[in-house]
């Protein structure tokens, strides 16, 4: 090319580019537009988002539904930078992060007034632990999540293993995992743990890291019945019957769980949740689900979650906006969801017709729901989310690289107590208990 | 006689030379080959398993022991990615952000660096050190504060917040170019001065056309950068219709599982452009200078 | 009028009044995109601000914290310097070489530029699965060929002495992106110097110092100011793959940062870190400029 075409070229592009920067203007605005923004799943697919608009048009002509559809990695920086920036932020949206709860809609009254819908079609757990703050009503609960442990029958019945029932211990867990890993076939009974977050203390130390009224870590974080369930953890680890973290990461699923794994049947049973189990049973894997085991003589938890579909409080449209949540996180919209995509709705008369309702995991997962819940540990607790699970992660990654010895698990919580209570003196104050 | 004998011989010997310094460059050819075959191999190791990653079934890819090449290559695994998403609308409009962003970057980029380069002002260090640092604050602090603006001017769900900033100069750019352009000889410019030509016309008719390496490297690097950004187009577009192919490509990472095979295949795919464009933009990375035989 | 005008000849001033003029479309583009959001950050640090309440003025408490009682910011920073002193040098020189090699003329360069090219195109997610697969202790590619000349390899990014490493190795890889730029540079060295050199007889050995180097200088001082704020920025590997860990030993600085914006809703402490940030990356910058007359060869 020579110098001349050179530049015509450069002159060319210009040019298009001035063409194109015509193209993409802003949509015209409707009379009542209510936006949402929402994200495409396995359990709620762009199809099933754009058949809730639909219906919800069909029946509602005046308003008009503008719906951003995003990935979800980017979902939370987004939310964060709409509030941050104080507007933009949409009529209706998740906000799963509890310092977003104050930019919440109250719907108490919109709720009580409603003649079609009431807290009370809602799984009653699922319902206060994630809709409501405060004594108000900030969402509803949409879809209902829950962690257990999945065992793939063809991995026990290969070895021999009777499965796992309801009732069993922590110290079962080792042994069957053990009786069920073989190292010629790279194949582990369980996982573990992936993070020092809830079913630790809750299940196997029935304590919690820090006092209820969040104000002191000594005593909790390394009192008696957390060093039981961090020895628990270390024989787990030094039983070899887990894969390691850097087994795990392999195969990419340090973020979403060991699902792949479970489903090559390379892990003989997985601590996973219901989007895991819809995708091992959509691969034909052929599995049973039993909730985490548990201390005898305790109470048995299970970490459960909803998604909370909130209104904006900086809305115009309020009575519209409600309009949409009431339809699209109730009995229509979740319906339509689990029948295009694979959702579990919060509603019992809703899941009732799950179209694998008679399946065994699914009997299974109905089971794990009768369980006490624990929301706290996850949602309500950014402090612990935060700045004190940073301040104690090098006890968990020292047991994880089996880096200290059984007697020293004492000592290691110990130590993690000065950090732990410096970030909850620094975040508490911030963000509340 | 004896001159022609003794002509021949010297003309056998200098043969024989040549032929010794062609096997030497051969063998010295052969080495050089040898290590860019190994380290090739390396490169593209990514590429190939991805590209076997992108024909197995779910189940497969995390079977042990793993199959570099799958048995049976699933080659629906293309057209079930394609389908789910639109993913060649989204690798169009990565295009028209593309050439667009291009444009802003060979408009703006020569004139600002020629500034820095050829002309001497108060606080220039100062200013250019100003430039510089616009690259070494994190881009997520700027977040807020540009939501916030763009949202005043009504620019959001447009793609003027993806484009505009080019148009004023990317600093990385601008100082790849100051530096160029600081290494053409002054003489030339004061050759066309005598032509007659004034500072604009010596920019126009000298530097960009001695410039060709660099502006390649604008577009090549704008072509990445603007192909793979994913943050910015996440919070600044809300039209499904409207998302660049970075976007695209996260859609296959859910909330509890991603889609692998096809997450591969669709990221495979997408690169295809931008080493299509290198490929044919190297040319012109070659040229400049070296190729002019200027005396400096 | 200011005194460094007046005391300007008309010359002088005519070409700063063109410098002025190129660099407006920058200027305009500074004040817009950046100046304002760093005015804004400023004022950010100097509160406390959990991101969605307002935020509440507390002066200078955020940078007390840090410099007073924050032993996260001091291991951060180490982690940071340290990965910067190792992966700097290493991409300095190996884009180098690679580019020096890329400017053979040999058939086929076409194709293996392309091919070198790669790792500096594909982005993020893709990149770093691979990077777990090919380190991963038991099973991966590199341990797995370095066990048949009968070494172990190490734990990689699973060790708190190799995950830092091992980012570094990631981060070199990517090095075809800088040796596009090298390849650049090296087209403005006019082909008579090599000439007249051989002539002169000087060697390849010789004519690399005494030509392409000090001639490739300008590009150098280029690939080292923007080489050191990128590693200074080192990020999405940590926040891909190891997550700061095992034991802090990548919670790279702008991890840090992050961690505190959007994970712990502390926005305010989070503005003063990056500010920190940029004053540590503006003074290595500053000190590399200053240096760069002595060592930087310019036309004329």
């Amino acid at each position: 090319m020579t110098a001349l075409s050179f530049r015509k070229s450069l002159a060319l592009v210009c040019a298009l580019a001035l063409l194109l920067a015509g193209i993409g203007g802003v949509a015209a605005q409707e009379p009542v537009t209510i936006t949402w923004w929402t994200l495409a799943s396995a359990e709620s697919p762009e199809p099933a988002i754009r058949a809730v608009i639909e219906a919800f048009e069909a029946e509602h002509p005046d308003i008009k539904i503008d719906v951003t559809i995003m990935a979800e990695s980017a979902y939370g920086d987004l939310m964060n930078t709409a509030l941050g920036a104080g507007e933009g932020a949409p009529d209706i949206a998740y906000f799963w992060e509890t310092p977003w709860l104050p930019h919440t809609l109250d719907i108490t009254d919109h709720l009580e007034a409603d003649p079609d819908l009431s807290r009370d079609d809602y799984f009653a757990e699922y319902f206060t632990n994630w809709a409501t703050w405060n004594g108000r009503v900030v969402g509803l609960p949409f879809t209902v999540g829950a962690n257990f442990v999945m065992y793939n029958k063809d991995v026990f019945d290969e070895a021999g293993v009777d499965y796992p029932t309801a009732d069993w211990t922590p110290e079962e867990y080792i042994e069957i995992a053990t009786a069920l890993t073989d190292p010629a076939k790279r194949r582990w009974g369980g996982d573990r743990p992936r993070g020092p977050f809830r079913a630790v203390w809750r299940n196997i130390g029935a304590t919690k890291p820090y006092s209820d009224d969040s104000s002191t870590v000594e005593g909790y974080f390394n009192g008696p019945e957390s060093v039981a369930a961090y020895t628990w953890l270390w024989d787990l680890v030094a039983s070899g019957a887990t894969p390691t973290p850097a087994d795990i990461e392999v195969l990419g699923t340090e973020g979403t769980g060991p699902v792949d794994l479970f489903i090559a049947g390379r892990l003989g049973m997985a601590t996973l949740n219901n989007g895991h189990m819809i995708t091992a049973a959509n691969a034909g894997v052929n599995f049973g689900i039993v909730p985490e085991p548990h201390v005898p003589g305790n109470e048995r938890f299970v970490h459960a979650w909803a998604l909370r579909a909130s209104i904006w409080a900086g809305t115009e449209h309020p009575d519209e906006a409600y309009e949409f949540l009431s339809f699209w996180a109730g009995p229509e919209g979740q319906r339509i969801n689990m029948e295009i995509g694979a959702l579990m709705p919060s509603l019992p008369a809703v899941l009732a017709d799950y179209p694998d309702a008679d399946s065994d995991y699914f009997q299974g997962f109905m089971g794990v729901l009768d369980a006490t819940q624990t929301a706290e540990w996850r949602a309500d607790h950014p402090c612990w989310r935060g700045a004190v699970i940073r301040a104690v992660s090098d006890a968990w990654d020292l047991i994880m690289l089996g880096e200290i010895e059984r007697d020293e698990v004492q000592a290691t919580l110990d130590s993690m107590v000065e950090p732990a209570q410096a970030a909850l003196d620094e975040c508490v104050p911030r963000l509340g208990g | 006689m004896k001159t022609d004998r003794q002509a021949l011989g010297i003309q056998r010997q200098l043969r024989r030379s040549a032929r010794r310094k062609r096997l030497l460059r051969i063998s010295g050819h052969s080495i050089v080959y040898a290590l860019m075959i190994f380290l090739a191999i390396v490169f593209m190791l990514p590429i190939f398993w991805m590209a076997s990653t992108s024909l197995k079934l779910p189940q497969e890819i995390f079977a042990w022991p793993p199959e570099w090449v799958p048995s049976s290559p699933q080659w629906g695994n293309y057209a079930e990615a394609f389908g789910k998403y639109p993913l060649a609308r989204y690798m169009l409009n990565s295009a028209i952000l593309v050439i667009a962003n291009i444009a802003g970057g060979l408009l703006s980029v020569p004139i600002i660096a020629y500034g820095f380069a050829r002309f001497d002002f108060p606080f220039k260090s100062a200013l250019f050190l100003l430039m510089l640092s616009t690259m070494m604050v994190p881009g997520h602090i700027k977040l807020i504060p540009l939501f916030w603006l763009y949202q005043k001017l009504g620019l959001i769900d447009t793609y003027a917040p993806l484009i505009l900033p080019s148009y004023f100069g990317n600093p990385f750019f601008i100082f790849l170019m100051t530096q160029f352009i600081r290494t053409i000889p002054r003489d030339l410019d004061d050759a066309a001065r005598i032509d007659g030509a004034g500072n604009w016309g010596i920019l126009y008719r000298i530097i960009i056309p001695l410039s060709r390496p660099a502006l390649t490297v604008v577009v090549v690097f704008t072509f990445v950068w603007v192909w793979n950004d994913f943050l910015e187009p996440i919070i600044f577009l809300r039209d499904w219709d409207s998302y660049p192919i970075s976007v695209g490509l996260a859609f296959f990472q859910g909330r509890y599982s991603v889609e692998w095979h096809l997450f591969m295949g669709a990221t495979l795919v997408s690169i295809v452009p931008i080493l299509l464009l290198y490929f044919f933009a190297q040319k012109h990375l070659i040229g400049g200078l070296a190729s002019i035989g200027v005396k400096g | 009028m200011p005194s460094f005008w007046r005391n300007m000849t008309a010359q002088e001033r005519r070409s700063a009044r063109t410098g002025y003029l190129a660099l407006a479309p920058w200027a305009f583009g500074f004040l817009v995109f950046y100046a304002f959001p760093i005015v804004a950050t400023f004022y950010f640090s100097l509160t406390q601000w959990t991101l969605v309440d307002p935020p509440v003025w507390v002066g200078l408490d955020n940078y007390t914290r840090m410099f007073t009682r924050d032993p996260l910011f001091l291991s951060s920073l180490k982690a940071t310097l340290l990965f910067v002193a190792l992966s700097l040098p290493l991409k300095l020189v190996l884009g180098l070489m690679l580019a020096l090699l890329l400017n053979l003329k040999i058939a086929g360069m076409n194709f293996f530029r392309t091919v070198f090219f790669i790792p500096a195109v594909i982005s993020g997610v893709a990149v770093s699965l691979m990077w777990i697969w090919f380190l991963q202790p038991d099973t991966g590619v590199v341990n797995t060929l370095l066990s048949y000349v009968g070494v172990q390899g190490p734990y990689w990014f699973w060790d708190r002495d190799w995950a830092l490493p091992s980012v570094a190795i990631m981060s070199i890889w990517k090095v075809g992106g800088a040796a596009i730029i090298y390849l650049a540079g090296l087209q403005n060295i006019p082909a008579h110097l090599y000439e007249a050199a051989e002539i002169d007889g000087a060697g390849k050995w010789r004519r690399f110092w005494r030509i392409t180097l000090p001639l490739l200088t300008p590009t150098l001082f280029f690939q080292l100011i923007i080489e050191l704020i990128d590693a200074f920025k080192i990020f999405t590997e940590a926040f891909v793959i190891t997550k700061g860990g095992p034991l802090k030993a990548t919670y790279f600085f702008l991890y840090y940062f992050y961690e505190e914006a959007f994970r712990n809703f502390n926005m305010g402490y989070a503005s003063a870190l990056a500010l920190f940030l940029l004053a540590v990356i503006m003074g290595c910058t500053v000190f590399v400029y200053r240096t760069s007359d002595r060592w930087v060869y310019y036309e004329n």
